[in-house]
């Protein structure tokens, strides 16, 4: 709980309906969509404007509080969490779209803005914004810029860096700076490229300004059809090397495509398929339907039992919308699902799938892969039950297994849900302790303090200052200003 | 917690597997119309399950603040389920954590009297003619255009301001070119005649007269009259069976019926719904009928929904669920049937689907295709028509701020579509909605769907005997 004070200045700032203090109320803050980490929060605001973020800042700050910044709470690597009894400013009411500049193809937005609804608002203009996370229905640009976030058609397009051009941003002291904006080249450090993907330690964007893209003239979009997963790896890695460039490449595995098939979602991927991929081709009509041939034949040979191409408009949403609630849908399978976010060079895809199902097999655990097969991006899904601690150790072990074999294979820990919480610890697996004393010098110029969603992505451990203090998700510097971890 | 308090969180306990489908995904949460508003988690689809999930484990006391007010400020419009992939069943949830917060605090006043009076027939009768009276001397109508200020109570201005939408829409516009007058029953049979005015995007439908031809014995409907239709709305009931008879179905009376329970199931009073439900069970199989009509989405969504809600009862479970699978919208009848062309009603409308019918029956395309089938109609796009009016029930009445700002929002895009009516399928709708706009000032009226089509019909002679 946070000091009386605190509650009626953030109080003062937001009004009292956009300051929650109350104990149980606070409850649903305690994890983002990874729920494996859970801590309560010593209270959430939600401010409407930059002042209001940049007066609450001050306030929780001068309380010696931590901050944590939250979008709509859909991240999977526990970047949301609020340790030590942090604060949590939600963007949940900063959701206009403050303008879009159609001539110049870009868009100023406040961060709480769905990523979906600005590709809507842009489609009046023929435009959209491509990063396209499989949350973006719900998921915020402001998270998005935090996780440096990718999606599907990230193959073809690159990630969130690519496309914000500028931000107003709230600093650790309550500072606002102006970060990029207008012309693209801004002499200078790269300071929006530091900030996209800086997880929500470096500062929190007010405004963001992104780039826009005309929507492509044409689509084609293609299912192959596998009976064995690795066969599906082959093909991707085939029609790359081939030099095809598809705007997307996803594998759906068996287990996903069932529980996928069996949700209202339902895309009509045969059941009995242990492997379906989407491909998808977009650009100028000409030269679309040939690109899909070769595509399509790369499967073949691959093995695929079917290659279908989707007629319409309709039957492609339909094959997208299966592989983009495939998460959610894996709800129908287990209670408890940990999603790893690994990134292998490409043409190691087939025996790195063969080897996370044998992982999968050795521990005893079902193993769901819905992944960007094209970037190399896995996310193997561990289905489990929380309430089974046995089955949780072993979800753990099984866990850094199969990311000890993607770094090994020349991959690395994440491919866009972050580090977070979760793979803080598995940091050291691919830098060594200069790489991360760099890292945190940088974040101690932004935020000397560690006020910012501490205990996050860089382990304690290498920090000299952190040493004295670590675990428990403790506030590194500042043990006796922060009260003791709020457990749930 | 009393002893009563642990029977009832068994209830939800042994819905644990049903809370634990959500794994947290937050795709519920851009279609909750209070997380849209308020922008706080706890009024989110997940944030709600959170916390009922954080009663069965303990963690949080049912008779908390937190879950008293976030539970029961939910609308219960079910629009995070047809978005959900983990297939929670969110409503069925819902009822439950309201049984579960109900027994551990006490309903306010307000909600138990409006319950009691829909629930209870020799209250409900006696307290609907009271109504009718009180709206026929039209008092209801002119307080809604003076009282607009802000020193009444919000919750008694909707509730004057319902009343008055409650009434009929009065004469709908006649066509315009004398060619065709209203009367003939020819200007109803080919709608590729006329003035040049086709209804937007419409196929014309199939060949209504030979599909009747060809189903022999007709379909024998049981209409649920419901309790605030029958009250207030019998005008909709009345249509409902003429445009259903004019489309080849016979509509069979059912004695015994009484009101549906939706309204005390969403409360969380499930054992008062259970009563009901198992008197409608009894009263609709006794009647015979091939298919049960809907003409309040509302209630038609609890009805589909009885084979669930009786589950644990032994000697009704299988009955409820038979029955339950035969109940269909009006507007899915009439659209299974062409449905039969009218005349034409020149006029540009806008449709506001009823939660409970789209997201909660997942009925889409049926209203649609019911206004397509009428000359002259335009159907306007409305912006938001999936969202909910905030109308839910006697929400609007029990949370008259929340709602009446779901409800502005609702009417302003009513306003901006531009139409001369507003169509809807749901008595709490044409009520919520009707109030909003009266109390803004506006004379669009709000119809029911099957107010149209018999206008069409009526104007087209379909009701004459010698017509088919």
């Amino acid at each position: 709980m946070i000091p009386k004070a605190l509650a009626v200045s953030l109080t003062g700032i937001c009004g009292p309906d956009g300051v929650i203090a109350d104990r149980d109320r606070l409850l649903v803050y305690e994890s983002d969509a990874l729920t494996a980490y859970r801590h309560r929060p010593g209270a959430v605001v939600l401010p409407r404007t930059t002042d209001e973020v940049r007066r609450a800042v001050q306030a929780i700050t001068r309380h010696g509080l931590p901050i944590v910044p939250r979008g709509a709470g859909t991240g999977l690597s526990g970047g949301a969490v609020p340790l030590g009894g942090a604060v949590v400013i939600g963007t949940a009411r900063m959701n206009r779209i403050l303008s879009i500049d159609a001539a110049n193809r870009r868009a100023v937005l406040q961060p709480g803005v769905i990523n979906a609804e600005l590709s809507a608002a842009a489609a009046a203009h023929g435009l959209y914004y491509a990063p396209d996370p499989s949350s973006q229905t719900a998921c915020t640009i402001g998270g998005n810029v935090a996780e440096n976030s990718g999606g599907p058609h990230c193959l073809k397009y690159g990630v969130t860096s690519r496309y914000v051009t500028g931000l107003t941003v709230v600093l650790a002291d309550g500072s606002v700076v102006r970060l990029g904006g207008q012309g693209r080249e801004a002499p200078g450090y790269d300071l929006v490229g530091l900030f996209v993907g800086s997880e929500g330690c470096f500062g929190i964007a007010t405004e963001i300004e992104v780039g826009l893209l005309p929507v492509p003239e044409g689509v084609r979009t293609l299912l192959g059809i596998f009976d064995r997963i690795e066969d599906a790896g082959r093909a991707v890695s085939d029609i790359v090397s081939a030099g095809l460039l598809p705007a997307a490449m996803e594998i759906i595995d068996g287990p996903t495509i069932r529980a996928v098939e069996d949700s209202v979602f339902a895309a009509g991927y045969p059941t009995d398929a242990e492997a379906a991929l989407v491909i998808e081709f977009d650009g100028l009509e000409a030269g679309l339907d040939a690109e899909a041939a070769r595509a399509a034949e790369f499967c073949r040979c691959a093995g695929a039992r079917e290659v279908r191409s989707a007629k319409d408009e309709e039957e492609r949403l339909a094959l997208w919308k299966g592989r983009k609630k495939a998460f959610g849908a894996m709800g129908r399978i287990a209670p408890d699902l940990l999603v790893q976010d690994a990134t292998v060079p490409r043409t190691t895809l087939p025996a790195i799938l063969k080897g996370i199902s044998e992982i999968g097999k050795r521990y005893g655990l079902v193993v769901a892969n819905v992944f960007h097969a094209g970037d190399g991006n896995l996310h193997p899904n561990i289905l489990f039950d929380r309430r089974d601690e046995d089955e949780l150790e072993r979800v753990e072990r099984a866990s850094k297994e199969i990311m000890q074999i993607c770094v090994d294979s020349g991959g690395t820990i994440t491919g866009e849900h972050g580090v977070g919480l979760d793979k803080k610890h598995h940091m050291p697996l691919i830098y060594g302790e200069a790489e991360l004393d760099t890292m945190w010098g940088i974040r101690r110029v932004f935020d000397p303090g560690e006020v910012l969603n501490p205990g996050k992505v860089l382990p304690e451990e290498t920090d000299p200052a952190a040493r004295a203090s670590r675990d428990d998700g403790a506030v590194g510097e500042k043990p006796a200003a922060a009260p003791a971890p709020a457990h749930a | 917690m009393s002893a009563a308090t642990d029977t009832l969180t068994l209830a939800l306990k042994e819905q644990e597997e049903g809370l634990l489908n959500c794994v947290h995904c937050g795709f519920c949460l851009p279609a909750c119309p209070t997380y849209r508003r308020l922008g706080d988690e706890a009024d989110s689809p997940r944030g709600r399950l959170h916390l009922m999930r954080a009663v069965v484990e303990d963690r949080l006391s049912a008779d908390s603040d937190a879950f008293q007010r976030h539970i029961s400020r939910c609308l219960g419009c079910r629009a995070c389920e047809p978005v959900c992939p983990s297939g929670v069943a969110y409503g069925q949830l819902l009822e439950l954590a309201r049984q579960v917060g109900g027994e551990a605090r006490r309903p306010p006043l307000l909600n138990r009297l409006l319950l009691r009076v829909f629930g209870t027939g020799w209250i409900a009768r006696p307290a609907m003619f009271a109504a009718r009276m009180l709206r026929a001397t039209g008092i209801p109508a002119l307080s809604a255009r003076l009282l607009s200020g802000d020193s009444t109570p919000k919750g008694a201005r909707l509730g004057v301001a319902m009343l008055a939408a409650s009434g009929s829409a009065g004469a709908l516009p006649e066509a315009a070119d004398p060619a065709h007058p209203a009367s003939d029953p020819a200007a109803g049979s080919d709608r590729s005649s006329g003035n040049g005015t086709p209804p937007a995007d419409s196929t014309p439908p199939a060949a209504p007269t030979a599909a009747l031809a060809a189903s022999p014995p007709p379909t024998t409907v049981g209409l649920l009259t419901g309790c605030v239709q029958a009250g207030l709305f019998s005008r909709v009931n009345e249509a409902t069976a003429r445009v259903l008879e004019a489309n080849g179905y016979e509509v069979v009376p059912v004695p015994g019926q009484g009101c549906c329970g939706a309204l005390h199931a969403h409360a969380g009073d499930l054992e008062a719904a259970r009563a009901m439900a198992r008197r409608n069970v009894e009263a609709f199989e006794t009647a015979g009928v091939d298919l049960l009509a809907m003409n309040a989405s509302g209630c038609g969504a609890a009805m589909a929904e009885y084979g669930t809600l009786l589950a644990h009862d032994d000697r009704m479970a299988e009955r409820a669920a038979a029955l339950a699978a035969r109940v269909r919208d009006v507007s899915e009848l009439l659209a299974a049937r062409g449905p039969l062309p009218g005349a034409e009603v020149p006029m540009q409308v806008t449709w506001d689907a009823p939660c409970h019918l789209l997201h909660a029956q997942g009925v889409a395309s049926p209203p649609t295709t019911v206004l397509n089938a009428v000359p002259g109609l335009e159907v306007l796009p409305l912006a938001g028509a999936q969202e909910c009016c905030g109308g839910a029930g006697i929400y609007g009445l029990t949370h008259p701020r929340l709602g009446g700002w779901i409800g502005a929002d609702k009417v302003r895009s009513v306003l901006d579509s531009g139409a001369a009516a507003l169509v809807t399928g749901n008595p709490g709708c044409m009520m919520q909605i009707g109030a909003g706009l009266r109390l803004r000032g506006s004379s669009v009226p709000v119809l029911h769907l099957v107010e149209i089509l018999d206008e069409s019909y009526r104007r087209a002679g379909r009701y004459r005997p010698e017509v088919p």
